[in-house]
């Protein structure tokens, strides 16, 4: 026992963070590390070169087509960020302050949409949004059209897919903050003659921007990253940058194309997020 | 904190590396156990859909009954995404087989050297099959059957078309009224690089010189209701009825045509190019005897008349004979025929498909 106590020791609990810190360290920081190193990379002939350059770079931020996809896909993102948080937060609002004995079911049919996969529920909206698809039907139907309407492979009817995918993120995410606000502060503000509405205004919304920020980011995050929606509800005609990276690298074998793309794609998020994220915090402190 | 806390708590320097150590081991090592093969399983990658009911039937299910084997199949994935699997794994994907590789993969992988090289020795069916077709290729692949790109016409709703021209230029053959049922591929899909090349052709042009091809597809763009990648994603449109024109493998036409959808194959007055299926193994099979004797199994001529006649493919070796006469009429069956048809430029193809991918997205995004 004298020897072993002379050992320098490890906290039990380093190892429960060395785990997982391994785990990031072998999967996503090395494979990101050589990500980064092959988008520096010349490739010739569909092949990767040693010779290093700055090529890659150059012809995506140049190219109108890839400024476009890049522009689709932040548009994408920050259009499904606000369409589930506006329609998020009154049904979150309605799901923490029911007091309806099915709550627990209306809570779990609101997050239902998580149990399917992304691919059924996309190609839920290919059956409806095709150009011989049930909107059409109905439309031709109902007479308030005469021909029929491409709603698909479009910009639109990615943000439809995404935003109706994603949408329990947010819900979960704002239910988190609403469940966080002290009841006794709108009994407070209705006490001192502060109508419903205005309590919601100055007191509810306030407080539970922190929630509305967490439930934006998280849903622009996933958005932004998103494959198979876009790949099937917008087609090889209108690609977001997942599809243009999956493309380079799978398609044409282009890696260092497809390496530049995704650093770009990353270095753009990241930014994104630590400005929001920043924004956040100053909100929070004022 | 007592010495006793500390003790229960802290795990020593030594201690915590050793059980991080057989962690490690336990974890890097489970896949090998737990997906451990005998060398009587082979895994074979190839095409999904409809093709992998036949290549299973027709082909799979009778080399396991000959040699007494399991084989996997692996349907997952194009020609480009099978090969991108050969590469991000330095030529070990986990398949022993690729058996649906299309050229201009098969000589990257050559150049890459992912693929193993293959002679008469591992192959003795190689002598057998189309011989130009072979000296197309490098040597590490072995052809084993042969498409084209035909063109693709709704009856009910369009006249046959006649020429390469009346894809390109629908309004001029058809009028306004066939807007929106037009379909284009990804030139991630040959055969969306082959209908360019025709459209290169019809304007003069050709694989060095694909201008005339853009000016047609700016042309068509209008008249394009529906844009996809792979073959098996038109499916669904032609089964529809919606899509009334398309370039298509003249395999996959054959067949949906042979189930009923009311459409016609043709072959345009200016030809088709073939398309030049192959099967390689990569350099990191586990079980090469077994590829080997797999690929030679393919070219074996009871094989080669199951396979084509049930797919509507041309057989990759031209000496066989006694092929029912409706099959011979739309197949490349003889040298003859072989000789009517264009082969691909290649070298071409490998060195600009990239750009004209980006042409491409360019026009049509």
């Amino acid at each position: 026992m004298a020897g072993t106590s002379k050992r320098s020791r490890v906290p039990a609990h380093w190892l429960l963070i060395a785990v997982p810190a391994a785990v990031l360290l072998v999967f996503f920081v090395l494979p990101n590390a050589l990500l980064l190193s092959a988008s520096f990379l010349k490739s010739e002939a569909q092949q990767l070169t040693a010779a290093p350059t700055l090529e890659n770079y150059r012809f995506l931020l140049t190219r109108p087509l890839y400024l476009e996809v890049f522009l689709r896909t932040f548009v994408i993102g920050l259009a499904v960020g606000a369409i589930d948080v506006a329609l998020g937060y009154p049904l979150a609002y309605f799901l923490v302050r029911t007091r309806s004995r099915w709550k627990g079911l209306l809570i779990a049919l609101s997050l239902a949409p998580l149990l399917a996969s992304v691919v059924v529920r996309t190609y839920g909206w290919y059956i409806i949004l095709n150009r011989f698809g049930i909107a059409n039907d109905a439309l031709l139907g109902l007479g308030m059209i005469d021909q029929r309407i491409a709603f698909m492979p479009s910009t639109g009817a990615i943000v439809i897919g995404l935003a109706h995918a994603l949408l329990p993120y947010t819900v979960l995410t704002i239910m988190g903050s609403l469940n966080g606000i002290n009841p006794n502060l709108e009994s407070a503000a209705m006490s001192l003659g502060a109508t419903r509405t205005r309590t919601f205004f100055n007191v509810v919304l306030p407080l539970s921007l922190p929630g509305i920020a967490g439930g934006f980011i998280l849903v622009f995050s996933i958005a932004i990253s998103a494959y198979a929606t876009p790949a099937i509800l917008g087609g090889p005609a209108t690609q977001v940058a997942a599809t243009a990276i999956y493309g380079f690298i799978m398609q044409l074998l282009d890696w260092s194309l497809g390496a530049a793309l995704a650093v770009v794609l990353i270095v753009c998020s990241l930014t994104l997020l630590y400005a929001a994220s920043r924004l956040g915090a100053r909100r929070a402190v004022l | 904190m007592t010495t006793e806390q500390t003790l229960n708590n802290e795990l020593d320097r030594r201690e915590f590396i050793r059980r991080a150590s057989a962690a490690a081991v336990v974890s890097l090592g489970a896949p090998y156990v737990w997906g451990q093969r005998t060398d009587e399983t082979l895994v074979v990658n190839s095409f999904g859909g409809e093709y992998q009911e036949l290549f299973e039937k027709n082909v799979i299910e009778p080399f396991e009954k000959k040699f007494g084997v399991k084989v996997i199949h692996d349907a997952t994935g194009t020609s480009s995404q099978d090969y991108a699997k050969i590469r991000a794994s330095k030529g070990a994907p986990g398949f022993d087989v690729a058996a649906a590789l299309s050229p201009p993969e098969v000589i990257l992988g050559a150049k890459e050297g992912l693929l193993e090289k293959i002679t008469d020795k591992e192959v003795p069916n190689l002598k057998f099959t189309w011989e130009k077709a072979r000296q197309t290729l490098p040597p590490v692949t072995v052809i084993h059957t042969l498409q084209f790109d035909s063109l693709l016409y709704n009856k009910d709703k369009v006249d046959r078309p006649a020429s390469w021209a009346d894809y390109w230029q629908p309004e001029k053959r058809y009028g306004t009224k066939v807007k929106g049922h037009v379909i284009n591929y990804n030139p991630a899909n040959l055969l969306s690089v082959y209908a360019l090349i025709h459209a290169a052709e019809l304007g003069g042009g050709g694989a060095s010189n694909m201008d005339p091809a853009w000016a047609l597809l700016k042309s068509q763009k209008p008249y394009v209701g529906a844009v996809v990648t792979t073959s098996a994603e038109a499916a669904p449109h032609f089964e529809s009825g919606e899509v009334w024109l398309s370039p298509y493998w003249s395999a996959r036409a054959g067949y949906y045509i042979s189930r009923g959808i009311p459409y016609g194959m043709v072959v345009p007055k200016e030809g088709v190019i073939a398309n030049i299926d192959s099967a390689s193994v990569p350099i990191g099979a586990k079980n090469k005897k077994l590829a080997y004797e797999f690929i030679n199994f393919m070219l074996e001529p009871a094989t080669q008349r199951a396979w084509c006649q049930a797919y509507f493919c041309s057989p990759g070796r031209g000496d066989l004979t006694d092929w029912p006469k409706a099959f011979m009429d739309s197949q490349i069956v003889t040298k003859q025929q072989f000789d009517s048809v264009k082969l691909p430029d290649l070298d071409a193809i490998g060195a600009n498909r990239k750009d004209w991918t980006l042409r491409w997205q360019e026009i049509m995004g």
